[in-house]
């Protein structure tokens, strides 16, 4: 039963915690919850935030999942509510220091990585919280994510050209932050 | 293009449409300095096992549901519509014009169900973009858009419920402007919102 619950398109479970059967909802967090962490974390510089912002998400959309207008694109309507909880947490936070953050995401570098790599790491995630939050998010999405110019383009309904220049943008800006810090 | 810009080549082949021997002789210092830049990115996966145990158990807990049924139900509101909001305020640098539903004088009150067009309007002549972050969409930035209308000024229309709403205005996806035609209040993280009250 468990196996076959777990392969349910997520339309089915959808519809099944909408008619009552909420214990199904614990599927979805489970398929999805590791997948956004990682862009959560690399938005806000933080794991301890990303896992704050993963949950508060999901609880805001099994709140809010009537509202969802087509089970079947469940994941897409989820990124969005992550998306703007990352966002407003980012604008919350605003006035907190950014090196602390990054240096936290990098503290788990140090097991597994050479000294070298994690500085690099650091200094590559504190330039990117001194990005504006739509700068990080393309730049998250294609070189961390791996998604392409055309997907991030369908999945936050705008276009490649103007999600182009925000990249060309942030490329320059990381360019600048990262020469400032050597 | 500053002399701290990447060449646009460069950016191709950081975007993975060149490769960089497709770079001139000249660009291929700049080229290895982006894929080293490249190469710094963090890709590694991050797990939350916690997360899912944590999701159930909130929204299971009774109390929070009663809690979010107080919120979330409508509840009737009489408003009364300020003075204020139907002056014209445009001598500011920013300026708010509430358009009512109805046409004519402004209705004296109204309920929760009569929505209440707003138009924002910001006069920032040098901004590429402007959105409008608020209360009301999340404080998501690229919610809202502004369009330019001509000698600097960016507005947006849109329609808000009665009730209290707190905004401010991004400018260039970076600086965030209260609107000085409207009250704020302290956000509670040094940096201050504007208020409008429908």
């Amino acid at each position: 039963m468990r196996s076959e619950t777990e392969a349910s398109p997520d339309g089915e479970i959808v519809r099944a915690v909408l008619a009552g059967d909420r214990e199904r909802y614990a599927v979805l967090v489970e398929r999805y919850r590791d997948r956004y962490a990682r862009y959560a974390a690399r938005m806000l510089g933080s794991a301890d935030a990303a896992e704050d912002a993963v949950q508060d998400a999901f609880v805001r959309a099994y709140d809010q999942l009537a509202q969802c207008r087509d089970p079947d694109k469940f994941v897409g309507w989820f990124f969005l509510i992550l998306r703007n909880r990352c966002f407003a947490e980012r604008r919350r936070n605003r006035t907190s220091a950014p090196i602390e953050a990054a240096n936290a995401v990098a503290a788990a570098d140090r097991a597994d990585g050479g000294a070298e790599q994690s500085e690099q790491r650091r200094a590559l995630q504190h330039a990117l919280l001194e990005l504006t939050p739509d700068q990080r998010e393309v730049f998250v999405l294609k070189h961390v994510e791996g998604l392409s110019y055309g997907e991030i383009a369908e999945r936050l309904s705008t276009s490649v050209p103007s999600l182009k220049m925000r990249m060309h943008r942030a490329y320059d800006r990381l360019r600048e932050q990262l020469r400032e810090q050597t | 293009m500053s002399k701290r810009d990447f060449h646009p080549l460069v950016k191709q082949l950081l975007d993975g449409d060149i490769t960089i021997a497709d770079l001139p002789a000249e660009l291929r210092s700049e080229g290895e300095e982006a894929l080293r830049l490249l190469a710094a990115v963090d890709r590694r996966p991050l797990q939350l096992p916690e997360v899912t145990a944590r999701v159930m158990a909130t929204i299971g807990d009774p109390s929070r549901r009663k809690f979010w049924r107080r919120v979330i139900e409508p509840r009737e509101i009489r408003i009364r519509v300020r003075p204020w909001l139907l002056a014209p305020a445009l001598a500011a640098a920013a300026a708010l014009v509430l358009w009512l539903g109805r046409s004519g004088s402004p209705a004296p009150s109204s309920d929760l169900s009569g929505l209440v067009t707003v138009r924002f309007v910001l006069s920032a002549p040098d901004a590429h973009d402007v959105g409008l972050a608020g209360t009301f969409n999340q404080w998501d930035a690229s919610a809202t858009p502004l369009v330019r209308t001509g000698a600097g000024l960016w507005t947006a229309t849109i329609t808000l419920p009665a009730g209290e709403h707190q905004y401010a205005f991004v400018v260039d996806g970076e600086r965030w402007v209260p609107d000085p035609a409207a009250p704020a209040v302290d956000d509670g993280f040094g940096r201050r919102n504007s208020v409008l009250t429908l």
